[in-house]
């Protein structure tokens, strides 16, 4: 059974990408789960890290594993000089300030990207072998992606849990005021979740790398953007672990759509698997607007 | 009568002189056109995001669907003869009305950070859509220039996509102007403001907030549908999906409606006049890079300038004589 | 028939219950006052009665129909009209705009135009007092002026039920014995079948309603005439002992 076959290869692989796009959404959950903000421009942040990885294998030999901090570190800092030039006038603006705010963030991103490394398509292949699993080739590369957007994920959460800043941040989450008479510095703690969930999203853009061989160019964050909405929704927007679980679930989608579309002629399964991201998003909001693991709100 | 009349004396005015200048000499007619286009983007624009405070990423999808709608009048219907290009234009409506009621029932029900986000995907969704299934020609897109000059032959066909069909986005901008400043002024207009000012509020006192803003929605997209059937493709004599699909058009869109003043009559119009004046001008100085410009400039106003140029003056005439021109 | 009945209505959020299995009755004509400490979710339940909320168990009525899932502004038609604890006006509009609103889509009773509800609108500008700042933007009024827009606002659409939420608080005594005195009139005047506020300044309530709810705690913890109930021990217990003795 060629088809079954095919399909089990395409659910483990969208099993591993899944981990990686849940990485790639908890920046933006974590954004909007303590500043109620939507980073619109947030698939820019991806391409950021995405030719961060590439600039460092290509002229420094670095490999991906080894961009990972210093992908966290220009994260950091882009996600503090965003805030605090941008981000923390609009806070208690009207929520249309800040989304076209995030929005041409984004643009203009991309076009530094597009003026000064041009418009071209551009890879990598790091290439350090493969596990045979019989149905499905896996390259390692793409196993350790799996295996550290997982760890990053977990020191993430126990970031949260265990820290002073991970309290005042939950603090802040559940009641502004009252964390604020307790003398948390609200401000504070907004530029240091903006600047986290930038760099988490930077940090996501090197391990996309390793599944986009020469896909990496100024207007890739598009398609993050869309998929990050997608998997966020999933999630309950404003949860960051929901969205890594919504992301496992968006990566199955996706590639089993894929799988299946393959089968029809006369249709190109690649754009479609695109439509159907979309389509997914707009069915989970009408049946369910504020997340399939969302909670209240109306 | 004098609450439409006043406020149009401004409108009117700005128009009479682009038209003027425009065809005051053969080399200026270019240049106002192109401002014209995007006078006429920003006031249809204007109408979903000034009157409602609710951003659309994909509104592009809108003016891409117009333009195949009249792409496919030509490429179907052409025995039609002339009315091909009103039948054109009645395809362009109905095409990005029924988008926009699409997208519109189901996410102008949610609150605006979640309609923003299901608008995201609204234009590369269908961009896919349509080079996915090969819908309309796919990703070769819908040439009609060889139709049009079947049908009309080379003359006409040349007089349309060079005068025609700037004159055609002339009026639809002009229209658009007009319907504003009915809107504003009508129980429509007083549902908007209360839905933009403060939805929940506006519910509590009887305000059907979801039927008000599919209402604005429509129409800015039904007006951005007839834009690009004539701005792109009477104008350009082809369809594209790579070019109507571009998100620099939804860029520039929200650029001008901020820039000159969300919500006000006048404000688009302005926007797209220092919009289209810079953009005409500096394009030689850095072609292909305006997003960059724009980007930068749409963040600049909406954190240190989010009234507009319109939105400032218009506080500045408030209790003079003034007042009731500038709406 | 009572003109407002809710049956065991309860509002949860995440693990807090902030009302619970709360039923009242109010009849036509009544004054009625809901008084209780701070968080005890006397604006949760005005926000289940317009319809900001869905209750997650228990039932509304109003007028004789079952409310219970229909949306806000289904219901601020059917005659239920509401101020908010903390101001919200359509900051960016005049007095006059603001009213209007009201007077435009807060009715069944057919459609009207701009004109006559602007001229609706200048008499409840009137009837408030703030005739003077009719033209002026929303926001540039003062906190009690812009709770005397929301009055106007809610009077506009002839409610048959008006829901006051904290509308004396912040007031100096001159000014609430205005207010109240002006809300007694208007109940008259409009013949209003209901009044339902909810207040923290004692006096007020003593002086407007006639029979008041204490909550406390998400619960109905009495209900009755309102001097009766002002006098009972545990209600002086949750209530004054945290919060602020009559007359004070
Ligand atoms: N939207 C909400 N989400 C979460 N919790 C809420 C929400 N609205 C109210 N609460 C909580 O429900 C409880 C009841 O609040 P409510 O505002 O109804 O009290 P109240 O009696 O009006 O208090 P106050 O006198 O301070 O106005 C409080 O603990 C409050 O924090
Ligand atoms: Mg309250």
């Amino acid at each position: 059974m060629p088809f079954l076959e095919q399909l089990a290869g395409n659910l483990i692989y969208g099993a591993i990408l899944g981990a990686v796009y849940g990485l790639a959404t908890m920046g933006l959950s974590q954004i909007f789960g303590v500043l109620k903000i939507v980073n619109v421009g947030h698939g820019a942040f991806i391409m950021l890290g995405a030719f961060t990885a590439y600039w460092m294998f290509t002229l420094y030999s670095i490999n991906p594993m080894l961009s990972i901090p210093i992908a966290l570190v220009i994260g950091l800092s882009m996600g503090l000089a965003v805030f605090y030039t941008v981000i923390r006038r609009l806070i208690g603006a009207p929520e249309l300030s800040s989304l076209l705010a995030t929005f041409g963030i984004g643009i203009f991103l991309e076009e530094l990207a597009k003026f000064f490394w041009g418009p071209d398509h551009r890879g990598y292949t790091w290439n350090i072998g493969s596990v045979n699993l019989s149905i499905t080739l896996i390259p390692y590369s793409k196993l350790l992606a799996f295996g550290m957007s997982i760890i990053i994920a977990l020191i993430l959460y126990s970031i949260f849990q265990k820290t002073r800043i991970g309290t005042a941040i939950r603090a802040v989450v559940e009641d502004r005021e009252g964390a604020m008479v307790c003398g948390v510095n609200v401000t504070r703690i907004y530029a240091l979740s903006f600047a986290i969930g930038i760099g988490l999203t930077v940090m996501s853009g090197v391990l996309v790398t390793l599944f986009v061989p020469v896909g990496i160019n100024p207007y890739m964050g598009g398609e993050y953007t869309l998929k990050a909405f997608v998997i966020a929704v999933l999630g309950g927007l404003s949860s960051p672990w929901g969205a890594f679980v919504g992301g496992f679930i968006f990566g199955l989608l996706e590639n089993g759509s894929y799988t299946i579309l393959s089968l029809f002629p006369n249709v190109e399964p690649f754009s479609l698997t695109r439509f159907v991201a979309f389509s997914v998003l707009l069915i989970i909001l009408l049946v369910k607007p504020t997340g399939l693991m969302g909670g209240e709100g109306e | 009568m004098r609450r439409y009349v006043r406020p149009m004396i401004p409108v009117i005015i700005l128009y009479l002189t682009l038209l003027l200048v425009g065809l005051s000499s053969e080399s200026r007619w270019q240049p106002v056109a192109f401002i014209m286009f995007y006078i006429a983007l920003g006031q249809a624009l204007n109408m979903f995001l000034g009157m409602t405070g609710y951003v659309d990423f994909g509104y592009v999808a809108f003016l891409a669907l117009g333009s195949y709608g009249m792409a496919l009048a030509f490429s179907s219907f052409s025995s039609l003869g002339l009315w091909v290009i009103l039948l054109g234009f009645v395809l362009a409506i109905i095409m990005s009305s029924l988008l926009s009621l699409a997208v519109g029932a189901i996410a102008l029900r949610l609150r605006g950070a979640y309609f923003a986000i299901a608008t995201i995907g609204v234009n590369e969704g269908f961009r896919y859509l349509v080079e996915g299934v090969r819908l309309w020609g796919g990703s070769e897109g819908i040439i009609i220039s060889s139709t049009m000059k079947d049908i009309f032959g080379s003359d006409l066909s040349n007089y349309i996509s060079t005068f025609v069909a700037d004159i055609m986005v002339f009026v639809i901008g002009f229209i658009a102007a007009f319907l504003t400043v009915y809107i504003i002024n009508s129980r429509i207009g007083y549902a908007l403001m209360a839905v933009r000012e403060d939805e929940d509020a506006a519910r509590v006192m009887g305000v059907f907030a979801t039927k008000y803003k599919i209402m604005a929605f429509a129409m800015s997209a039904i007006f951005a549908g007839l834009i690009g059937a004539s701005a792109w493709t009477l104008k350009l004599t082809y369809v594209f999906p790579e070019d109507v699909f571009n998100i620099t058009y939804t860029v520039e869109a929200i650029a001008i409606v901020m820039l000159g003043g969300a919500g006000t009559l006048t404000g688009p119009i302005m926007g797209g006049l220092i919009y289209g004046f810079l953009r005409y001008y500096l394009s030689t100085v850095l072609p292909g890079f305006q997003l960059l410009v724009v980007a930068p400039l749409l963040v600049l106003i909406v954190t240190i300038f989010p009234e507009g140029v319109m939105g400032y003056v218009k506080r500045k005439v408030r209790n003079t004589r003034f007042e009731k021109y500038i709406i | 028939m009572p003109l407002l009945e809710l049956d065991g209505v309860s509002k949860r959020f995440g693990g807090l219950i902030a009302v619970n299995d709360v039923s009242l009755k109010i009849e036509k004509g009544e004054s009625f006052g809901i008084v209780g400490p701070n968080g005890s979710g006397k604006t949760t339940l005005f926000n289940l009665i317009s319809g900001i909320y869905r209750p997650d168990s228990g039932r509304i009525f109003f007028d004789g129909q079952e409310i219970t899932e229909l949306p806000p502004y289904r219901r601020a038609q059917l005659g239920i009209g509401r101020s908010f604890q903390i101001p919200r006006p359509f900051k960016g509009a005049t007095v006059r705009e603001n009213v209007a609103v009201g007077a435009l889509f807060g009715t069944l009773s057919g459609k009207i135009d701009v004109d006559s509800a602007l001229e609706i609108a200048d008499h409840y500008i009137e009837v408030v007092g703030l005739h003077e700042k009719r033209n002026d933007e929303a926001e540039r009024l003062t906190a009690v002026e812009k709770k005397l827009l929301e009055l106007a606002r809610a009077l506009a659409m002839k409610p048959k039920l008006l829901l006051l939420d904290e509308v004396v608080a912040g007031m100096n005594p001159k000014d609430v014995d205005r207010v109240v005195d002006l809300i007694k009139r208007v109940k008259e005047e409009e013949e209003i079948a209901v009044v339902a506020m909810v207040e923290h300044v004692i006096p007020a309530v003593m002086k407007f309603a006639e029979r008041i709810m204490v909550m406390h705690e998400g619960r109905k913890m009495v209900e009755g005439p309102t001097l009766e109930v002002l006098m009972m021990d545990e209600v002086a217990m949750v209530y004054f002992g945290e919060s602020k003795l009559p007359g004070e």
